[in-house]
């Protein structure tokens, strides 16, 4: 033990005898009384205000510590349920891009060729009047579906559709068709929705293509901790990489990428061949299972040993260990889904496991979309009669989302101007040239353009290729509208953002912006409201979620969770489960999944594959001075042995190449990754200089990926490159 | 009983995402490239296959120890242990940034902040606890790893966690015992890495010296004066980089 007295003698004397150094350096004045220990620190002078993270698309509660109109701190809102009242490293950095001395400050418009990053400080009116004349150009020459929008996830993404609506262009993409689109439609396909999945109560977990500890802190990530931990729960973790969540999993397979359909028709057929299943369930709900039975014939653990790289006494083992834990058993269903050319097939695989595990709306399966309450805000959009008949990007891929597009297909129809012309492009918060593959061909895509309106915070690479740049509020400063959210049996419910500091510099929101050039456009009617009477509208069914919102931050729904399918039809063609798909075949596609293997790595050559850690999301998190502090730059993870073999150190300098572009960047000589596979982060190496900390630093994966999509949905693959690497020589 | 402020900890249940990191970093205002606590990683790549154990994070922080060698290293006295609280508290007041206590920490615990030019570490947060909050890294924590509180105090969460698993609480061991108020439950992971106290000789003899302790201050007094010259020569170049 310390001895106080001693060391209370130690420091009494120097408060006594004014020997201080705080004295010397002018410091607050010495002396309180000599036998107090210490002066009671005060709290804060903060005013605490309800808000959500905006810094991935989850929208986390919030509160935001605020003192002389500067935010000081955001905290978790411990109310939050969907969040469990957490808010992540991301979270916490929220404040770093706020304050982020590289955001747009200003309207600027390009002086300088395309890319070449000069640009003239212009008024807002002068700024507006140009948007909507430029628009007004391209309508008239090329019809409304000359011009594209494009919007990222954020609450106010509804009115660049609104916009595109009423201006008369069909060609909107969102960012879905760079990430979740091939797993929505799976699952849409087999059971008529998208699932959310009960981790919490779950007894058995697979996870594969999905890295639910690190890529992304949601409810899912607590609840997954939380089964484990207190609840007995298994997690086997496929992944070629070592993931902190591979890490954390009971099981971790290095399955050779692109094979997890081999391994999933592995598991299907042992629970098949084996009974594992309960028949009158299955008899029930699902649709095809004699079918099923019979296509799964040569789909074997053995089979699957040889494609994945694990061993067949293991899969089957998975097999059973997964069937005897079900119902409260799971394929995890996964997000990001943009990995192959066959990705939705891929998640049909993984739907119909679950759908053998007899799971669906089920204590820890894959639930229903419970009741939110928030209602749509209608408009009647106006008639173009000399418009296209339908998106550019139509007719390319059988099932692809039309609210969302494909940006890939339609980044090809743009450059052959098939089957028409589109010369005008309005972008929101997204980041095509940051976060689709193969950059040169987006450049190509903005060489394309008479002009293009990019609206962000920063100097995105997207803005940086622009014409003209507008700087939009973030989201601690701006009123946004209700937006319904569910987290899986943590909670449905609704949230808002209300300000919680001044607009910084000139910034407006996208809503002012779109108001003010429609306005000029003669579309004003469109946006003749208010945020506050737009949420309004939107919360006419619940009209207390307001007010209760204002109170806690959050609004939560008390609907049903469990059984919302008891009596009820699936929305599928046959009213059940598809474990055969009906419609598939009708347009010529596999009415349930067929395995071709993803082509051998060359020799020398690596499978690139794309990735997240729970610091990163994206390009926009690659300038958060907050963030990089963790992770100054990207590395390329390379196997230990793979190293070896080219002569390669860790910390040396490499060069990678793919068909499509070369980038430089460290190498990372880990044992964490397979030797046929390389890993980077994204989001870095920005053309844009005034991205301070990710301009020049690091590499660009999107200069390498090559830009092949999912032939279902068109969802860019983004696990189909492989790449050379060497030394770099000094 | 008098409190004991403490920590305890799940290593189990760390994900490695580093959101106490962020969050202690704003809520602190602590400069870049400085840290008060960290994760430790798991360095060990595990054969494919059944993991035999999974692997641990481990968050950490300052231990507020009770036998607390930063004390015992501090000229000023502005290290001292609260015998209220049990914590280990920094008077910036008294601080002369000498640097003296940064060392004796055998947990890497403390630095120079950059900006203060003073010792720094974890204090767990007071101005948020006077505000009825956690400290930032417990508040923010996904998984609830860190769960803070008196354990003197069967009350607390801390406390009733401290004495449920009191048979299997452990502590990361350093080669000074300084008897540290972090505990973990089961595994904390890696327990090794604690180092070694060194605390000048000036310092111990001081100690020592127990019964002429005012004499010996006195005439450390002018040794202060001169490390607060140090102070101002050793400029703003100290980088305890640690695990982030």
């Amino acid at each position: 033990m310390s001895n106080p007295q001693q060391t209370m003698s130690r420091r009494d004397f120097f408060k006594a005898s004014g020997l201080v150094a705080a004295g010397a350096m002018g410091g607050p004045a010495l002396l309180g009384g000599l036998k107090k220990a210490r002066a009671a620190v005060p709290a804060p002078a903060w005013d605490s205000k309800f808000s959500a993270c905006d810094i991935c698309f989850n929208k986390c509660g919030l509160i935001a510590r605020v003192e002389d109109g500067v935010v000081k701190k955001l905290d978790p809102n411990p109310k939050f349920l969907k969040s469990r009242g957490m808010l992540c490293a991301r979270g916490n950095a929220g404040i770093a891009q706020v304050y982020d001395p590289d955001r747009l400050k200003h309207p600027l418009l390009r002086k300088g060729a395309r890319g070449e990053g000069k640009w003239q400080r212009i008024p807002w009116d002068e700024a507006l009047d140009m948007a909507a004349q430029k628009m007004e150009e391209v309508r008239k020459k090329h019809t409304p579906c000359g011009h594209l929008f494009s919007a990222g996830t954020d609450l106010h993404s509804q009115f660049v559709s609104r916009f595109a609506e009423v201006y008369g262009s069909f060609n909107v993409t969102s960012h879905e068709s760079l990430c979740l689109v091939s797993g929505n439609r799976a699952f849409l396909d087999t059971y008529g929705e998208v699932p959310f999945a009960d981790v919490l109560n779950s007894k058995y977990i697979i996870m594969a293509g999905a890295n639910r500890f690190e890529a992304l802190v949601t409810p899912d990530s607590m609840d997954l901790m939380t089964a484990i931990r207190d609840h007995g729960c298994k997690l086997v973790t496929l992944d070629p990489r070592y993931t902190k969540t591979a890490a954390l999993s009971h099981e971790w397979h290095p399955i050779r990428p692109g094979t997890d359909m081999a391994f999933m028709l592995a598991l299907a057929h042992v629970i098949i061949s084996e009974k594992l299943y309960d028949p009158q369930w299955v008899a029930e709900k699902t649709y095809g299972i004699e079918l099923l039975a019979e296509h799964l014939g040569p789909y074997t653990p053995g089979f699957a040993a040889e494609q994945c790289g694990i061993p067949a006494e293991d899969i089957a083992r998975i097999a059973r260990e997964l069937a005897a834990a079900a119902p409260a058993s799971m394929v995890y269903p996964g997000r990001r889904t943009s990995d192959y050319e066959d990705s939705t097939q891929i998640r049909r695989s993984f739907a119909i496991v679950n759908a053998l595990l007899g799971n669906w709306d089920k204590p820890g399966g894959l639930l229903a979309a419970r009741q939110v309450g928030l209602t749509g805000v209608p408009y009647d959009a106006p008639w173009y009669d000399e418009n296209r008949d339908d998106r550019i990007d139509a007719h390319k891929v059988p099932m692809m989302f039309e609210h969302e597009g494909s940006f890939v297909v339609t980044r090809d129809a743009v450059l052959n101007d098939d089957p028409y012309p589109i010369r005008g492009w309005f972008v929101y918060k997204t980041n095509p040239m940051g976060t689709a593959p193969n950059r040169k061909k987006t450049i190509e895509m903005m060489n394309r353009m008479d002009f293009v309106t990019v609206v962000d915070i920063a100097m995105s690479d997207t803005a940086w290729m622009a014409d003209l740049v507008l700087p939009s509020q973030s989201y601690l400063e701006r009123t946004d509208p209700c937006s319904g959210l569910q987290g899986s049996v943590a909670c449905a419910c609704v949230v808002k953002r209300d300000p919680v500091i001044d607009p910084l510099y000139e910034s407006r929101s996208l809503f002012d912006i779109i108001k003010g050039i429609a306005g000029r456009m003669e579309l004003g009617e469109y946006f003749d409201f208010t945020i506050e009477e737009y949420r309004k509208q939107q919360t006419r069914d619940i009209p207390e979620a307001l007010k209760v919102m204002d109170r806690d931050g959050v609004y939560y729904n008390p609907s049903k969770v469990y059984g919302i399918y008891d009596g009820r039809i699936y929305k599928t063609l046959s009213k059940k489960i598809e474990l055969y798909n009906q419609r598939y075949l009708q347009m010529g596609l596999d009415p349930m999944p067929v395995y071709t293997e993803p082509a051998r790595t060359p020799a020398n050559q690596f499978r690139l594959v794309v990735g997240r850690d729970a610091l990163t999301t994206q390009s926009s998190t690659a300038n958060n001075s907050l963030l990089r502090e963790f992770e100054p730059s990207n590395t390329l993870w390379l196997n230990t042995r793979a190293a070896e073999g080219l002569g390669i150190r860790d910390g040396e300098k490499v060069e990678v190449s793919s068909s499509v572009g070369r980038q430089e960047l460290a190498a990372e000589v880990t044992d964490r990754i397979r030797p046929d596979t390389v890993y980077m982060l994204s989001g870095f190496n920005t053309l844009s200089s005034m991205q301070t900390r990710s301009h020049n630093n690091g590499a660009s994966i999107n200069e390498l990926l090559e830009d092949d999509y999912d032939a279902v949905t068109g969802n860019a693959a983004m696990h189909t490159t492989f790449v050379t690497v060497t030394r770099k020589v000094a | 009983m008098a409190q004991q402020l403490a920590m305890v900890i799940d290593a189990a249940k760390c994900i490695d995402c580093k959101a106490c990191v962020a969050a202690c970093k704003v809520a602190n205002d602590v400069p870049e490239d400085q840290f008060r606590n960290w994760i430790k990683p798991t360095q060990d790549v595990p054969a494919p296959g059944v993991l035999t154990a999974r692997a641990k994070f481990q968050p950490g922080a300052c231990m507020h120890c009770d036998n607390p060698t930063c004390v015992d290293a501090c000229p000023t006295g502005a290290t001292y242990k609260d015998p209220e609280t049990g914590e280990v508290v920094i008077d910036d007041d008294l601080c002369i940034g000498c640097g003296n206590c940064i060392p004796a920490c055998p947990y890497h615990a403390r630095f120079r902040n950059a900006a203060k030019r003073k010792a720094d570490k974890c204090n767990y947060c007071p101005e948020r606890r006077a505000a009825g909050l956690p400290p930032a890294c417990v508040d923010t924590c996904p998984t609830k790893a860190r769960v803070f509180g008196d354990v003197n105090d069967p009350e607390s969460e801390a406390g009733r966690l401290y004495r449920k698993n009191k048979g299997r609480l452990t502590r990361v061991a350093a080669r000074t015992d300084t008897k540290p108020n972090m505990f973990y439950v089961g595994d904390p992971g890696d327990p090794t890495w604690g180092g070694e106290a060194v605390v000048p000789a000036s310092m111990v003899a001081m100690k020592e010296a127990a019964p002429l302790v005012k004499g010996v201050v006195a005439l450390s007094g002018l040794g202060v004066l001169a490390m607060l010259g140090r102070q101002f020569l050793a400029g703003n170049d100290s980088k305890e980089d640690r695990d982030g």
